[in-house]
């Protein structure tokens, strides 16, 4: 190097050490201003923190997370409750067409007991007849005639009234027939939907609801993420001073080296002499810068990781609380409108098939009169039979005719006792079918079913808690929200603070571009002069000041020609050692 | 509420071992070196002294040995939180009347810890 070339080179390297004390300058109030920046964005990340733990509190009520198990009990009670009504619906409709057949069976009976009223009321008219024509002799069948006209009168008005409300009840029970009939697979269908509805309504609320589990380990991640965050902001800030530190031993080694250069000024050979020295110098300086360039870009990302954290944590992942809170509430409240509109509608049949039966009860009290006026008039007829007979007998052949009318009194008596019979047996089973459809109408009340009830009971208060839950959640969100506007101005004057740090760190390039050229002229005018230094002359030179074990493992790479320690710099801080 | 002095050359590692503290649930006090720190722990007592090594006008091995002169200040935990770590600058640190080594950067949690645990 000739002695122009080592002024420049001297020139060079005073540049640098400018260079870096600038930087040293920039550097110290750039960091204050992103660990005031920090300080006050840590600040302000509490308050958002604060009503996010709140809301994870709200969310991990007990209360809050047995919604999803009274959902399934409120769908099991329903599903259940809309297959007994199906199966009860069946029941009733095939005791009400049975019951239908019944009554067709009792129009019959009137109808033949309407006839036999007429028969008797002829037969009345044939007994006078015949008294009339006997004279003195046919006046014991007066009585014949009159009770046969009594008897025809009774029967023929109980037949028309029995027949009369038969008829109608026939009417009314044809009626829910075709009601049952007809609505049955309206309800098949309505009842598969709500089934479905339900099913459906509670896939969404365990889904929203498995989210909403989710959400505060998500949330604490998240709050635990930024805490770590926080604690390597933390360390990272502390490591400008260390940086400061490295920094300003760099500064120190340069101007060493330029009080070495200067000294053998004027003299190639001194100069020379000077240049292993100078090189190792020059390799230790640009191995420093290097480790700083790292570490500074490590907790420049640090900071801005932090940031970005905070960033998310505070908005992004909130905002899907409140509205799947919302969304289930508004879930659950839709399947219970429905549950109730089911229970209206049913209560509304309820009361028609109520009425029908109740309208049947009436008519077989009527039935049962009737049944027993009809044994009194088979006992009248029998025994009017058994005295006509004697009496017809003991005139002989002049009361042949009132004999044959004795005859028919006799059949009709026969006719009359087996219609009786059978009416009797067709009340009976109306009755048992009346009272198995009561037993079947159970399963239309409402209150009949405990099971539906008790579940609705508990999934209103579970909707209650959730609905507490929504209004806390809202509550808080807002709040964070608010918050999270105010931190997101505090995170831009951190970001810039960051931006400003990093920039001012980019001197370091600079700097490194000088002592690289003068280290490439020495390497050129003397290849490998680093390997001809004294070792530990040079590591006492510079390695004086140096107060970081760090800064010492960098130098003994540089001398050594080793790759640059990949810098480890402990962002989550070092041990503690108690004396 | 218990008083920690934090002394420190750095005004980024005063601000952070105060926020650190405060928010832990400490009253923190800070200085700016040695000379400094032996001031305010003289004008009020402390509970913990935090001090870094290397500080202009009065290191931190100096003013440990004024402080524990001090009234009141004998028995005063006091760490050292420097970037040294070196044994014999630790010794010294012992001799001087040190209670504990921090090597920076300190980890928030471990320092919180530390310091709950000797202000007990």
């Amino acid at each position: 190097m000739t002695v122009d070339a080592g002024t420049i080179a001297i020139q060079k390297i005073e540049k640098a050490a400018h260079q870096i004390h600038t930087l040293l300058g920039l550097a110290e109030s750039a960091i204050n201003s992103v660990s005031v920046g920090f300080e006050n964005l840590a600040g302000q990340t509490g308050l958002v923190l604060e009503p996010v733990a709140a809301i994870i509190s709200c969310i991990e009520q007990d209360s809050f997370r047995s919604i999803i198990s009274k959902v399934e009990s409120l769908s099991v009670a329903a599903k259940g409750f809309v297959h007994q009504r199906l199966d009860a619906t069946n029941g009733i409709l095939e005791t009400v067409t049975a019951e239908a057949r019944l009554l067709e069976r009792l129009s019959e009976l009137t109808r033949g007991q309407r006839s036999i009223a007429r028969e008797t009321q002829t037969l009345s008219v044939l007994t006078n007849i015949e008294v009339a024509r006997l004279g003195q002799l046919g006046a014991g069948f007066q009585y014949l005639a009159h009770e046969l006209d009594e008897f025809s009168k009774a029967v023929a008005q109980s037949t028309k009234e029995l027949a009369g409300h038969t008829e109608e009840h026939k009417a009314s029970v044809n009626e829910t027939k075709r009601n049952l009939a007809a609505g049955l697979p309206r309800f098949r269908l309505e009842f598969l939907r709500i089934e479905e509805d339900l099913g459906c309504a509670l896939a969404a609320v365990e889904s929203s609801t498995h989210q909403l589990e989710h959400a505060p380990a998500m949330f604490r991640t998240g709050v635990e993420e930024i805490a770590h965050q926080i604690a390597g902001v933390v360390a990272a800030i502390q490591s400008h001073d260390i940086t400061r530190q490295q920094l300003e031993h760099v500064q120190e080694g340069l101007e060493t080296m330029v009080g070495k250069m200067t000294g053998a000024e004027g003299s190639d050979s001194a100069a020379e002499d000077q240049h292993p020295l100078v090189s190792a110098g020059l390799a230790i300086q640009t191995y420093q810068l290097r480790s700083i360039e790292e570490t500074v870009n490590q907790w420049v990302d640090q900071i801005g990781a932090c940031l970005d954290g905070i960033l998310r944590i505070s908005s992004t992942e909130l905002g899907i609380i409140g509205p799947l809170v919302m969304k289930q509430e508004s879930t659950l409240a839709a399947q219970f409108a429905r549950i109730d509109e089911l229970e209206q509608h049913c209560q509304k049949e309820n009361e028609e098939i109520q009425n029908t039966f109740t309208g049947l009860s009436n008519l077989m009290q009527l039935v049962s009169e009737h049944v027993e006026k009809s044994r009194y008039v088979r006992d009248r007829l029998q025994l009017l039979t058994f005295n006509s007979i004697v009496e017809a007998n003991h005139l002989g052949s002049q009361a042949d005719a009132i004999l044959e009318i004795s005859q028919s009194i006799k059949r009709i008596s026969i006719t009359w006792s087996e219609m009786t019979d059978r009416s009797a047996q067709a009340m009976t089973e109306i009755l048992e079918l009346v009272e198995g459809a009561k037993e079947k109408m159970k399963a239309f009340s409402i209150g009949g079913n405990e099971e539906l009830a008790a579940a609705q009971a508990e999934t209103r208060q579970a909707m209650e808690n959730l609905h507490s839950t929504v209004v806390c959640v809202v509550h808080l969100a807002a709040t964070v929200e608010e918050s999270t506007t105010r931190l997101q101005a505090k995170i831009a004057v951190a970001d810039t603070a960051r931006s400003s740090l990093a920039a001012s760190f980019s001197a370091i390039a600079f700097a490194l571009e000088g002592i690289e050229e003068v280290r490439t002229q020495i390497e050129h005018d003397i290849p490998n002069a680093i390997k001809r230094i004294d070792r530990r002359e040079v590591e006492d030179l510079f390695s004086g000041s140096y107060t970081t074990e760090w800064e010492r493992e960098v130098m003994q790479a540089a001398l050594s020609g080793a790759p640059l320690p990949s810098s480890q710099q402990n962002l989550a801080g070092n041990s503690v050692e108690l004396f | 509420m218990k008083q920690i002095l934090t002394v420190d050359d750095s005004a980024s590692i005063r601000q952070m071992v105060s926020f650190t503290l405060t928010k832990a649930g400490y009253e923190v006090t800070a200085a700016v070196d040695g000379k400094d720190g032996l001031s305010k722990a003289g004008m009020k007592k402390v509970d913990l002294i935090i001090t870094d090594l290397n500080m202009p006008t009065m290191d931190g091995i100096q003013m440990i040995t004024e402080v524990r002169k001090l009234p009141g200040y004998g028995f005063t935990p006091i760490l050292m939180l420097t970037t040294e770590s070196q044994a014999e600058k630790k010794d010294a640190g012992r001799k001087a009347g040190a209670t504990g080594w921090i090597v920076k950067p300190f980890n928030a949690e471990l320092l919180i810890a530390v310091v709950q645990k000797l202000v007990k």
